[in-house]
């Protein structure tokens, strides 16, 4: 559940989630009787606050849809991947946590001709990839540190996984659209990105569509503030300038290196 | 060989509007025009006034046609004329450049009355100066019409129940705009003028005028005095261009003037020879039309069509280069830009922006053949146009389902470098709609676009588009109340004579606390509208008679079929098609409102009807839950392909359509139903109480077709494919007057080639529906902030407000911020 405070229009004015919540004392508010947060020890994730929230200002990260339903969301632009050469991107979270899932989904996409592209942070076993692998028609991935120690303090998880999954995929001839999140001071210096490079030309024998370099953004922020964790990128000052200027210099590393690689969304 | 203009089809204008950029043109001379025009201060001019006002006293006895026949020849031959440094094309509309002339014979008191107690030069915006002597002498001569003037007489005719719901009262319609100026929202017959000249249309006149029917005397002799009067108007600039000529030392300069004298000589009374006369006959016949009369959207038609036939030659007789005919169409546009409107301190407040207004130029689209018929100078217009990049012309192009893709490559480029142009106009429905109105095919195909997006049949139709806005959110606010306003009390100016009495300001039929279900509330709006309608016709009709009996048009009326065929003045019925276009504002806040009313009181039952009154009758404040509520997506919504609300829009729409469609203007023609609001949903909601959508009392209600944004919330969530999808559940071609559809698209979604592609394929999906119209706005609301903080670093920053681009820093701070809230999309 995410929280967004301000949307609140506080407890004596409405009051719906704590009516509705199942759990005793388990939505906390500020004196001034908005809402301040959710006891997560507590909170059993029923949604029934978010449900009978009238502002939004309780919403759901997430909610339970049926093939079928994604089916018909994703046919009502079909005009206009018609026109556009467009499609699907199914993304995260976890797209590979629901591999079943996607493979179906993806398997639909594919009787309907319209392209599909799944991006995947790739930790997962192998086997989960191998399942959507024949009715997908494109990937977005990343490389987000070289260094495990780096990959392990900001992600919380090792990247060894990621990095043999991605030497295998680069066998599978299927697009592959590799990403850095451009963090200052974290993955922008020198070693990493010549190993990263290196890892492209050796490991996956240069075989990706292009590299992509998205600068650093406060964007998670909101996320993070919603779900009451700390922000752990707070400190981080995002000087756009700088980080482009950065970017830049990478970007012409890679081609330099011959590997495509381009800023942003071009 | 392929049709292309002076620079690469994907040449790229950058992206967004760049604060500081003076020279977008390879032309230094278009450079120099341009940056004159923009310094130049909006002032008043009381020539025109005065010249018109003598000639009135001295014919006070003669007809009327003659007595303003008489009025325009005054202007045409008294009036200073100037030509200024650089221009290529001359000419006026009976001021200086940039000056705002008077049209006492429209409307007066206003005037006298701002002078006096509310000087234009104090004005938060839209300011104009006046020297004291003027201001004193305008004075004297706005005496002379009190109880003269067409508004007057309009007005007298008027009926309390009209006067109560109209611009005099409550605004639930508002035909301002026939009732305070001129005529206008037409297309002449430029085709014709270049090939027969003044002197060939005053050739007909007078053999028409020696086989005349009774009672067409009149109207004959008027046009043949305004024509003659015409041509000794331009040969008048001729000698002054030749005069300048001989005074000038600059040789290159004193060339440019000569040929400028030519061309004037020649034209004052034949057809056009070569592009740069062509031009110069257009410019003339426009700008008299405009001294004539203050309508406005005098709109120019198929403009790279009607032209092409003089390049063509020139360019193969090798007396031109394409790029000198670029620069003659840069100096024309710069032209355009001259003409200023005095407009009243009422309707500026709503509908600011600056300008005369409405001079739409149609290029590309099919030909008569049903073929593709872009050429160069399709091209070169959109060149020129964001090469100059002002407010006019309101460039608009025709799209269909074989426009070149180089085409539409170069339009993507004018739109990404975001100053507002060109609108787009999807033909396929267009000729459809003209059919409605009774044009052969091939006509049908010829068609251009009027104003913000009337379709409009060139040379052939008075189609008084834009007549009257009808707030269809306070015809709603009346017919859930019993027609009473949800906003009512004693503090209202109307109480005494309304309320207060126990009567009310709608009808009788019932509120909803008497309906069963939504059909019981959609048939109460239907009624209501219906009555608000009736009224509408009643008070268009008052307006149109006050145009007829005393401000009759024969030198507008000589360029239409078939006037002087018929000896029948426009305002008379002398046109071949004769339609009336009202349009209804507000669409999807009604949708979002009754999508409200049904899911929460009829669905779900979780409020009742009285909820619902009580919560708008308080502006919300007693019911805060229902205000987040419905504001939330926990609602159905329009424009988000969800059809539970998009059908409230589609049921709107067409009631809005049929019950137009019913009503006959006094000309014998039918009405024509346009669904768009331009700016005025702004002002319209100031004078409308809450609505059930979540809107709270003062907002403004939902733009032209697009979804509804409150203060506290934006209904569509969906991004741009889905509002697209919404948009065109509705069949566009039901709105004969045009439908118009505004996007916002932030500079990065369209940045680089792929962004350029996905803007064109963006387009190209939206209009396999029937939609009518687009234009976009590629602006981040971040800039727009940025602007209204430091003006003066923004003062060439124009923005798409509906079917027109202004100014931003020119706009009120009401309509700023309504475009701020528009939701900013990404693909």
């Amino acid at each position: 559940m995410g929280v967004f405070g301000t949307k609140c229009i506080g407890r004596d004015a409405c009051g719906a989630c704590s009516v509705n919540c199942p759990i005793n004392d388990c939505l906390k508010f500020h004196v001034d009787k908005r809402l301040a947060g959710i006891d997560r020890e507590k909170c059993i994730s029923c949604g029934r606050c978010a449900a009978a929230c009238p502002s939004e200002a309780i919403k759901p990260w997430g909610w339970k849809v049926t093939e079928e339903e994604l089916v018909q969301v994703i046919l009502k632009d079909r005009a206009f991947y018609e026109k556009s050469g467009g499609g699907v991107t199914l993304s995260g979270g976890e797209p590979l946590l629901q591999a079943n899932f996607i493979a179906g989904l993806l398997r639909k996409m594919r009787d309907e001709k319209i392209d599909s592209c799944v991006e995947s942070t790739f930790s997962v076993k192998w086997e989960e990839a191998e399942k959507i692998l024949p009715h997908t028609d494109r990937f977005i991935s990343d490389i987000k540190a070289m260094d495990d120690k780096v990959h392990r303090k900001y992600t919380g998880a090792s990247n060894a996984l990621i990095l043999e999954n991605l030497k295998r995929l680069s066998g599978c001839d299927v697009p592959l659209t590799l990403r850095i999140p451009l963090i200052p001071g974290v993955n922008d210096g020198r070693e990493n990105i010549e190993k990263t490079a290196e890892f492209i030309l050796r490991d996956m024998g240069g075989k990706i569509e292009k590299f992509q370099i998205l600068e650093f953004m406060h964007l998670g922020r909101e996320k993070c503030q919603s779900l009451e964790r700390e922000y752990p990128m707070e400190g981080l000052k995002a000087n756009r300038e700088k980080i482009h200027k950065r970017a830049e210099e990478i970007r012409e590393y890679f081609e330099d290196k011959g590997i495509h690689c381009v800023l942003g969304n071009a | 060989m392929k049709a292309i203009g002076v620079e690469p089809y994907d040449k790229n204008y950058g992206l967004g509007y760049e604060s500081g950029h003076k020279e977008y043109s390879p032309y230094p001379r278009v450079n120099r025009l341009r940056e004159r025009f923009l310094k130049r201060e909006f002032n008043i001019d009381i020539e025109r006034a005065r010249l018109v006002t003598e000639s009135y006293r001295a014919n006070e006895d003669a007809p009327v046609k003659l007595k303003c026949a008489r009025a325009l020849a005054n202007v045409l031959d008294n009036v200073e004329l100037h030509i200024y440094d650089d221009e290529l094309i001359i000419g006026d509309i009976a001021a200086p450049a940039k000056a705002a002339p008077v049209y006492p014979e429209f409307s007066a008191s206003w005037i006298e009355d701002e002078l006096l107690n509310h000087p234009f030069d104090k004005r938060e915006h839209d300011r104009f100066y006046i020297t004291d002597k003027d201001r004193e002498e305008l004075l004297q001569i706005l005496k002379y019409w009190r109880g003269k003037t067409v508004s007057d007489m309009a007005e007298e005719a008027m009926s309390d129940e009209e006067k109560a719901g109209n611009e005099l009262g409550k605004k639930v319609y508002m035909t301002s705009l026939y009732h305070y100026g001129g005529i206008g929202h037409f297309v002449m017959d430029y085709a014709l003028l270049m090939k027969e000249g003044f002197g060939g249309l005053l050739k007909k006149a007078k053999e028409a005028y020696a086989e005349k029917k009774a009672g067409t005397e009149d109207f004959y002799e008027a046009v043949i005095t305004e024509i003659e009067a015409a041509e000794r108007y331009i040969k008048r600039y001729a000698a002054l261009a030749r005069e300048k000529a001989g005074e000038c030392s600059d040789g290159k300069r004193r060339e440019e003037l000569l040929a400028i004298g030519d061309n004037c000589e020649h034209i004052s009374e034949q057809g056009a020879e070569n592009f740069w006369q062509a031009l110069q006959l257009w410019h003339f016949a426009t700008t008299i039309v405009q001294i004539e009369s203050n309508g406005h959207s005098v709109s120019y038609g198929r403009m790279d069509q009607w032209l092409y036939p003089f390049y063509e030659k020139d360019i193969r007789e090798g007396k031109i280069t394409k790029e000198f005919a670029e620069e003659l169409l840069e100096c024309a546009y710069v032209r355009m830009g001259n003409p200023s409107k005095l407009k009243d301190r009422v309707t500026t407040s709503v509908r600011n922006g600056r300008g005369w207004g409405g001079e739409s130029l149609t290029i590309g689209g099919v030909g008569r053949d049903g073929h593709d018929a872009t050429n160069d100078l399709t091209f070169m217009m959109l060149e020129a146009s964001v090469h100059t990049r002002m407010m006019n012309p309101w460039v608009c192009l025709r799209v269909h389902e074989d426009t070149p893709e180089e085409l539409m490559i170069k339009a993507a480029e004018c739109i990404r470098a975001g100053y507002g142009h060109p609108k787009l106009y999807n033909d396929h429905t267009a000729i459809k709609v003209m059919m409605k109105k009774g044009v052969s095919l091939e006509d049908a195909r010829d068609y251009a676009v009027v104003g913000c997006v009337e379709p409009d049949m060139c040379g052939m139709e008075f189609g008084l588009h834009d007549a009257a806005y009808i707030n269809l959110v306070k015809v709603m606010d009346l017919a859930l109340n019993n027609g009473r306003c949800t906003d009512c009390s004693s503090s209202c100016p109307r109480y005494k004579g309304c309320a207060g009495q126990g009567k009310r300001l709608g009808t009788d039929a019932g509120s909803i606390l008497d309906h069963r279900d939504i059909e019981d509330s959609l048939s109460a709006f239907k009624k209501e509208l219906k009555y608000w309608l009736s009224l509408t016709k009643k008070s268009l009709d008052a307006i149109e008679k006050a145009h007829r009996t005393l401000k009759p048009t024969p030198f507008a009326s000589a360029f239409f079929a078939d006037c002087l065929e018929k000896g029948r003045d426009l305002t008379e019925g002398g046109a071949r098609y004769n339609y009336t276009g009202p349009q209804g504002c507000g669409i999807a806040t009604c949708a979002d409102s009754l999508s409200a009313i049904n899911q929460l009181v009829f669905e779900e039952k979780s409020f009742s009807a009285e909820d619902i009154l009580n919560a708008l009758k308080s502006n919300y404040e007693d019911n805060p839950y229902l205000y987040a509520l419905v504001n939330s997506t926990k609602v159905h919504h329009f424009g988000n392909d969800d059809d539970l609300a998009d059908r409230f829009y589609t049921e709107v729409f067409n009631i809005y359509c049929d019950a137009v469609e019913e009503l006959e203007n006094p000309r014998g023609g039918k009405f024509t139903p346009g669904v768009y609001s331009v700016n005025a949903n702004v002002g319209m909601g100031m004078n409308t109480p809450a609505s059930a959508d979540g809107r709270k009392s003062g907002e403004p209600i939902s733009d032209n077709m697009g979804p509804v944004h409150t203060a506290v919330s934006s209904h569509d969530v969906n991004g741009p494919t889905a509002i697209s999808n919404s948009v065109n559940k509705a069949d566009h071609s039901r709105a004969t007057n045009g439908t118009l559809l505004n996007w916002k698209f932030t500079p990065d979604c369209v940045a680089g080639d792929r962004g350029r592609d996905n803007l064109v394929s963006f387009i190209t999906t939206y209009f396999k529906g029937s939609a009518t119209h687009c234009q976009f706005n590629i602006m981040s609301s971040e800039m727009m902030r940025a602007a209204m903080k430091d003006p003066d670093s923004y003062r060439d920053m124009l923005v798409r407000v509906a079917g027109y681009s202004a100014y931003f820093v020119e706009l009120g701070e009401p309509l700023q911020m309504d475009l701020i809230n528009r939701t900013e999309l990404k693909f």
